[in-house]
């Protein structure tokens, strides 16, 4: 479980795995804060997001959108990324028709650290899929391309 | 007929510096790439090719999707891509424009000379790097509460000149006077007027800065003239665009096309071209939405050139007006306008979004649109190099309507990885290279911005405006060369 920064000429590609649809989701974020901070300081503390969208990848996009919109509006780079549920919708308590994500992240002061500025997630050649055949637990995987 | 094989794809010469990729399944149109052997030798490397093919799969494609010499790979749609969409039956790509709306280069001019600043360098590269902010959470040059922004994203550039950061001879030398039209900033969502409120006047990181050049080329005596360029002469350059507030409405509009246009993002092959229709109302909102983004990203560099004539105030102990600090111009390369073209064998004019993404606009002298002050030379195109190599000034050549939909180059392209370029320089050590061995004063917020950006990474640049200027879309006028270079 964890992330890879991968290759691409004038961005940065995030390579995922994880145990469960959660994990990969925080594996990603934890990716996409690396590639904003080589050393991320102790400092800051953490708070909670939800993020509710139609289907699974645009939840991840959405997540991932809604990190950057807090770093700037925060002023803060999310870290220590935890993502405590994701909701389907037939599951959703009172039957909403959206998935819907609970998460919560540690926000490094931006004036306590040398961040670079992530731009955007995209959608360009995004993966997010389940890997295994075998079993119920293969884990998940994800790519997704940062634009920088 | 000669071709070209890039590992699967085969591309016609269809004659010097013009490659096609013919029409072929899905493709409503040929793709066309426009450059030199060696550049496409260095373009074949990445998924630029997939990426421009994929190009001509939006609906209203017109004539081709097109290629600078410095594309390489981005999302979607290819930085250094031109595509002419039909604004009637065609449709708007947000994905085309990139998240970095009106991300763009204005130069200025000045009339001090290269022996003038020699000796200042440190002191003036610590003076701009205090006092434009850069980087991640440095603020802005102003700090203003959503009624600003509104009146930013409304009026552009007029906005700045009732504000004290402009004068009216700024608005004359920047496309549309610095304020566009149809700018709706009600289609601007709040998130996004919440990221561009601490941001009004910011460089931003990743591959913008600021650069105090010297000219030291001007190929072109008479159009060098008209531009105010001289030998030995400074000019300042400032790369950069619409920050947060541009990167969240781009994604603000792919979501709702994935909502309300699935249909027509079902025919294409990457996700993040995604479209509206034309005539729709999403359509309709982005382009209001675009074109508020960018008025902000105009008054952005706008303050920051602003900014820059106080700090060389200082640094010099005159006024900006007596060192002749003068806008030349003010281009965009991540945008889409609405253009009357001709098109077609039997010259019919149509209205076409024209997207630019890393392509910049090139108009030729004599077009009306080009602004007065240099309209009967043709418009002054920048193209900004590395921080080791030159930039260039180029004006829009002859044969740009015909070949490019009035379109050139934006850059030298990158040719090496974020990731890769790190593992290869240390910040550090490039900064010590380039005032050791070049006299370049580099300052950035961080070394690894410095190793990303480092004049390894990129194309030659020489070789990119060789090509545009052997084609005729943007011909040289005058090289420069830096002295001094703020990032973030």
């Amino acid at each position: 479980m964890g992330y890879e920064l991968r290759d691409h000429t004038a961005d940065v590609a995030v390579a995922a795995t994880g145990d469960s649809l959660a994990n990969v989701f925080a594996a990603v974020a934890n990716g996409l804060a690396a590639a904003s901070c080589d050393e991320i300081a102790d400092a800051g503390d953490r708070f909670s997001l939800a993020v509710t969208a139609e289907n699974r990848e645009a939840l991840l996009f959405d997540y991932l959108d809604e990190l950057i919109y807090l770093r700037d509006v925060r002023a803060a780079l999310p870290v220590d990324h935890r993502v405590d549920s994701i909701e389907t919708p037939s599951a959703a308590s009172g039957g909403a028709d959206e998935w819907q994500l609970a998460a919560s992240a540690r926000g490094v002061p931006l004036s306590e650290i040398d961040a670079r500025e992530v731009k955007a997630v995209t959608y360009s050649e995004m993966r997010l899929e389940r890997v295994g055949t075998d079993g119920d637990d293969g884990g998940w995987e994800a790519y997704v391309v940062f634009d920088v | 007929m000669t071709t070209f094989d890039a590992d699967g794809i085969t591309l016609e010469r269809v004659r010097e510096y013009v490659w096609e990729i013919p029409q072929d399944g899905d493709m409503r149109v040929p793709a066309r790439v426009l450059a030199s052997e060696a550049l496409l030798e260095e373009i074949k490397e990445d998924k630029t090719l997939e990426q421009i093919k994929n190009t001509t799969h939006l609906p209203g494609i017109t004539n081709y999707a097109i290629c600078m010499p410095d594309g390489h790979q981005g999302y979607g749609f290819p930085v250094g891509g031109v595509g002419a969409l039909d604004a009637e039956n065609g449709c708007i790509s947000p994905g085309a424009v990139g998240y970095d709306i009106n991300c763009g280069v204005r130069m200025m001019r000045t009339n001090l000379t290269y022996d003038e600043v020699r000796g200042h360098e440190e002191e003036l590269v610590d003076s701009l790097f205090a006092n434009v902010p850069s980087g991640l959470g440095g603020g802005g040059i102003v700090e203003a509460g959503v009624d600003t922004v509104d009146e930013i994203l409304a009026r552009g550039v007029d906005w700045a000149l009732e504000n004290g950061h402009a004068v009216e001879d700024d608005l004359l030398h920047c496309e549309d006077e610095g304020m566009r039209e149809g700018a709706e900033p009600e289609k601007v969502s709040q998130k996004a007027k919440d990221r561009g409120k601490n941001q009004i006047g910011s460089l931003g990181s990743g591959n913008h800065f600021l650069e105090v050049q010297r000219v030291t080329d001007v190929f072109d005596a008479d159009v060098g003239e008209a531009y105010g360029l001289e030998e030995d002469r400074i000019v300042v350059l400032i790369h950069c665009g619409s920050r947060g507030l541009g990167h969240q409405t781009c994604n603000d509009y792919l979501r709702k096309i994935e909502q309300q246009h699935q249909g027509l993002l079902d025919q294409l092959p990457d996700k993040e071209l995604a479209a509206a229709p034309a005539g729709s109302q999403l359509a309709e909102d982005y382009y209001g939405a675009m074109n508020a983004a960018i008025n902000f990203a105009w008054v952005n560099r706008q303050l920051i050139m602003h900014r820059t004539r106080q700090v060389f105030e200082r640094v010099f102990d005159r006024s900006w007006e007596e060192m002749e600090m003068e806008l030349l111009y003010d281009v965009a390369h991540n945008i889409a306008k609405k253009e009357t073209h001709t098109v077609g064998a039997d010259g019919e004019e149509r209205e076409l979004y024209v997207h630019r993404k890393g392509a910049t606009r090139a108009f030729p002298a004599g077009h009306p649109e080009v602004p007065s002050a240099y309209r009967d030379v043709g418009q002054p195109v920048i193209i900004p190099g590395s921080m080791g190599a030159g930039s260039y000034v180029l004006r829009g050549g002859e044969n740009s309507m015909d070949l490019t939909f009035g379109s050139t180059a934006h850059g030298a392209g990158r040719l090496m990885s974020r990731t890769q370029a790190k593992d290869e320089f240390w910040g550090g050590d490039v900064q010590q290279d380039l005032a050791d061995q070049q006299e370049i004063h580099v300052k950035a917020q961080s070394g690894a911005t410095i190793a990303e950006e480092a004049p390894g990474v990129y194309k030659d640049v020489d070789e990119v405006v060789r090509v545009s200027d052997e084609l005729g879309i943007g011909d040289r006028v005058a090289r420069t060369f830096p002295v001094c270079n703020i990032k973030g």
